[in-house]
């Protein structure tokens, strides 16, 4: 551990670590444009100079291309380097077209920043300006080349640390351009990114421009719900109106990225359509008057056709204190636990893996990066939770080998090794793996056996010889058996291994939700509608529709409901057909606790006051309304009305609710700490909770590993997309731009049995309809398998997400005919 | 479309290389020696040859300044601006042949199609500067008389 001294401090700091980051330890940020913690040091920029006055190094040097050495004695202040830094800056500034009214990045670009403390304010410069031409690079960047100082971190971020290849740096000298081949939309998923790595006004966020400056904005920190991992965020706001989200630095989940489907998904809650008027009898009305007649309603259905006439269904969105607050009003009223998950699968999958998970197994997303060897078990990273496929990408860079075992043709920004496996073999292949690795074991001669041809072999062969193994598995695709033997692999990997478990669930707060669902399913929910046992349903934060994909039969069963009572912030058919709407508030308003996939339990306040966005009430500039009152400001926090409608047993606060979830339900024993002991994020433990484990053991335990092939056909699966199947995202108008067309995608044997071939439109048929799709022959995925994106308002005439299907009920569309005969 | 015996050349460098894209100057060039140039489609072919992107490909291209991005005539003068040539008189050399192409400067092509004239950094000749180099051949201690010679040689 070298010691050395920075501006006549001394400091301690592991081997390896660079001057620039020692300083930063003590607090001293020097100057520096192209180093990034995240990409480190490629010494381009020159203006990290600090001068070395004692030690192993002499002189002036780039502090960020140096390893911190015993003895070393460094100044930032040095005149030396002063003026080095300043006449860097100079240079950096000779074609900088000093736009900063009109760019975006003003007001937080470190460009700005470094040439106003280096003193450079006059341009001594007198000659013509290199311009270049801006390429449209889609729908969420604004290119601006001019502005470049050429630090080289875009094309650092987006091809080494993102592994995308479509932006990339072109000409040489003073004519280097970051850009593409041509104009175009960025492939990666990732890219939005680069409005927060551009040290200037290259790169900006295209949605937001011109929305205001950094200074205009409240601004707080917030967690990202539009997967399972809870990264962080800031969120930006002005004029009652989310503007922009940016990526908060978190060491253990996002590092310092996010994905686009986190940053651009933000548009519901200032969108136009958002109810926020409680509606009773199809009039507007007052909410708590709305919220006495929905309890008195409820009591009366309830007294008419018995508690069990009453059902409620939670979501995976609400926030932990919304989902105690409605499993707290069921208790209280003696209705049936709420349902939170959309099918049985589901509940059981999610349970399993929450059940499996211990704080000594599972793992963050940073253990995830640091994994050598990473087994990635039914699960589609960069559509179900994108920043894990960045995680991913950084273990690999670091030597890691990643294989995926998952029937679909999964593209990752990384080399990984693909075992395309049906979904309902991953189980057993789970299991051989379990029994391969403990062979070998036993005895280490047998590692040879595994002939190289067997990628089963070599994925055994690569747990075996791993340190630090990490076993990612899903809850979409697999079943319960699958996620087990997956928790079970960990576990035997752990004997003698740091190996970690990392589940993706499939909400911001499915791990609660599992530990709170004590019901049933929505779908069971749906049917005992249809079969006239519930008169009354209660939903809270859900969208239905959105979740059980057979909308039809969804509208039939409601339509048979006596009272449907909805608290939501979206708008959708739920709220619509309601009887009883009440408006709730987003998480940007009302903030709540999240505890994402790991049991990280995540407090958030919110970013701003509710209300229409002023955009929407007055065309003015600046926007402003005269009157009384804010217009829109009724949403409440569900926790808050769903307290209310409990009646005497209402929460006085959000905390209370925490509390009491600590101290009544399994699993939540953790949150008693109001303050977690070390300062860091507070994590639940819920392995080997026998209360939590009860129920979903009693739904698994008769789930075989290889379940009976029933009878030929497909396997039907309706798979995420990275972009367009979440419920909150979907709706978001930049995102759709980057919606890919749902597919059918099949493996060329399965196509060449069914006389198919890449590009066909096929209808799928069903009992009761049929779904039409454009089939795409792809190479990498297992057979027996047809794999369709899932749109956010599928008009899916199966009743689960995966079915099975007969050959015969695949026909292709003759496009000729129905020219002639629409 | 590559040629065959394009897509045959390169597929003869690229076994060199540990991997394709390793080939990508030596596939570049194979492509403008048949072509004169590299053309957005000749772009895009290669990429593919190659497994890369168009755009990693571009990056390739257009950082190598003897890879050429645009159409340039039947033969191309690299005109040395370098410091021995500068000073021994290479604005005289340019502005001569200015006059004679009847161009406006470095980067112009004749109407003929006949000549591109570019700048280069430094032709490795600098003991007979002032220099160029046309298509492959190094012409040095030039001055006026000599142009028109050298030039009558290309059609």
């Amino acid at each position: 551990m070298p010691q050395l001294t920075i501006d006549d401090h001394p400091i301690e700091v592991p081997t390896g670590t660079k001057v620039i980051a020692a300083a930063e330890q003590l607090g001293i940020m020097i100057p520096r444009f192209c180093y990034h913690a995240a990409l480190g040091s490629v010494g381009a920029c020159r203006l990290c100079a600090v001068m070395f006055l004692d030690g192993p190094v002499k002189g002036l040097q780039m502090s960020c291309m140096v390893d911190a050495q015993d003895g070393m004695v460094v100044s930032t202040t040095d005149a030396k380097a002063v003026d080095f830094r300043r006449q860097v800056i100079e240079w950096l500034m000779l074609h900088h077209p000093h736009d900063c009214p009109v760019c975006d990045e003003g007001g937080h670009c470190l460009l700005q920043d470094h040439t106003v403390s280096s003193g450079h304010a006059i341009r001594r410069y007198r000659g013509a300006k290199r311009t270049h031409r801006d390429q449209y690079l889609g729908p969420l960047l604004q290119h601006e080349m001019n502005r470049c100082i050429q630090c080289y971190r875009c094309s650092r971020y987006y091809q080494d640390f993102a592994g995308a290849r479509d932006l990339s740096v072109m000409q040489i000298g003073n004519k280097v351009y970051f850009g593409r081949d041509r104009d175009g939309t960025l492939q990666s998923p990732f890219a939005g990114n680069l409005a927060d790595i551009c040290p200037t006004g290259v790169f900006t966020d295209k949605p937001s421009r011109y929305m205001g400056r950094r200074w205009d904005y409240e601004r707080s920190p917030a967690v990202c719900i539009h997967c399972s991992l809870g990264c962080n965020i800031v969120v930006s706001a002005r004029y009652r109106e989310v503007v922009r989200l940016e990526a908060r630095f978190n060491p253990h989940i996002n590092g310092y990225f996010m994905c686009d489907r986190g940053r651009h998904g933000y548009t519901y809650t200032s969108a136009a359509g958002r109810p926020r008027q409680a509606i009773f009898e199809g009039q507007p009305a007052d909410v708590d008057a709305t919220l006495q007649h929905a309890a008195e309603r409820l009591t009366s259905i309830a007294r008419m056709h018995g508690l069990a006439a009453v059902a409620c269904i939670g979501s995976l969105r609400s926030s932990v204190e919304a989902q105690g607050a409605l499993v707290r009003l069921c208790n209280a009223q003696g209705w049936p636990a709420p349902a939170f998950f959309d099918d049985d699968e589901r509940l059981a999958a999610v349970q399993t893996a929450v059940a499996q998970q211990h704080a000594q197994v599972h793992v963050s997303l940073r253990a995830v990066e640091n994994a050598d060897a990473v087994i990635v078990a039914g699960c589609d990273p960069i559509a179900e939770a994108p920043m894990l496929a960045l995680a991913l990408r950084q273990a690999q860079r670091r030597g890691a080998t990643i294989v995926v075992i998952d029937p679909r043709p999964i593209e990752l920004p990384l080399a990984f090794q693909h075992i395309p496996l049906a979904a309902d073999q991953l189980a057993a292949c789970l299991d051989d793996l379990i029994t391969r690795v403990g062979t070998v074991a036993h005895d280490p001669g047998a590692l040879e056996t595994g002939s190289p041809a067997d990628p089963l072999a070599a994925a055994a062969d690569l747990l075996v010889r791993s340190r630090r193994p990490v076993i990612v598995c899903g809850t979409d695709l697999p079943n319960v058996a699958a996620i087990r033997q997956a928790g079970k692999l960990a576990r035997v990997l752990r004997e003698n291994r740091d190996s970690g478990l990392f589940h993706v669930l499939p909400g911001a707060n499915a791990y609660s939700a599992a530990l709170l669902n004590r019901g049933r399913s929505m779908a069971q929910v749906a049917a005992d509608i249809a079969q006239g046992a519930v008169k009354a349903l209660l939903v809270v934060e859900t969208d239905p529709f959105h979740h059980l994909p057979n909308r039809k039969r969804l509208t039939d069963a409601l339509a048979r409901l006596e009272l449907l009572v909805t608290l939501d912030y979206l708008d959708g058919p739920h709220t619509r057909k309601a009887h009883v709407f009440l408006p709730s508030t987003t998480i940007f308003e009302s903030g709540g606790t999240f505890i994402n996939q790991e049991g990280r339990v995540q407090k958030t306040a919110g970013a701003l006051q509710g209300g229409t966005a002023l955009r929407l009430v007055s065309n003015t500039h600046p926007p402003r309304l005269y009157g009384q009152g804010i217009p829109g400001n009724q949403p409440m926090p569900a926790w808050l009305m769903l307290s209310a409608l409990s009646g005497e047993s209402a929460f006085g606060s959000s905390a209370d609710i925490l509390q009491w979830l600590a101290r009544e339900v399994p699993g939540f024993e953790n949150l008693k700490a109001a303050q977690p002991p070390t300062g860091e994020d507070l994590l639940l433990d819920s392995a080997g909770r026998s209360e939590i484990g009860r129920h979903c053991l009693d739904v698994t335990s008769e789930s075989p590993l290889n379940p009976p092939n029933s009878g030929g056909g497909l396997h039907l699966l309706s798979t995420e997309r990275t972009f367009g199947s979440e419920e909150l995202s979907c709706r978001s108008p930049q995102l759709i731009e980057l919606e890919s067309t749902p597919q059918a995608r099949l493996a060329p044997s399965e196509a060449r049995r069914l006389a198919l071939k890449d590009g066909d439109r096929i209808a799928l048929a069903a009992e009761n309809g049929f779904y039409e799709t454009t089939l795409k022959v792809a190479d990498n995925m297992a057979e027996g398998t047809l794999a369709v994106g899932r749109h956010c308002h599928p008009d899916w005439p199966w009743d689960g997400r995966h079915a099975r299907i007969a050959d015969r009920s695949i026909k292709k569309i003759d496009q000729r005919e129905t020219k002639i005969n629409p | 479309m590559l040629t065959p015996l394009e897509e045959e050349e390169i597929k003869f460098v690229a076994e060199h290389y540990a991997s394709l894209d390793g080939a990508a100057i030596e596939a570049l060039k194979i492509v403008q020696r048949h072509r004169g140039w590299i053309s957005d489609d000749s772009l895009r072919d290669v990429a593919e040859a190659l497994a890369m992107t168009t755009t990693e490909l571009d990056s390739v291209a257009t950082f190598y300044n003897l890879i050429f991005r645009q159409p340039v005539g039947r033969h191309v003068i690299l005109l040395c601006d370098s410091v021995s040539c500068w000073i021994m008189g290479y604005d005289n050399i340019l502005e001569i042949l200015k006059r004679r192409l009847n161009i406006a400067g470095f980067g112009h092509t004749t109407a003929d199609g006949r000549f591109t004239l570019l700048p280069h950094v430094c032709l490795g000749a600098c003991d007979r500067a002032p220099v160029m180099m046309i298509d492959d051949r190094l012409y040095g201690e030039l001055d006026a008389d000599k142009i028109d010679a050298i030039l009558a040689q290309y059609e």
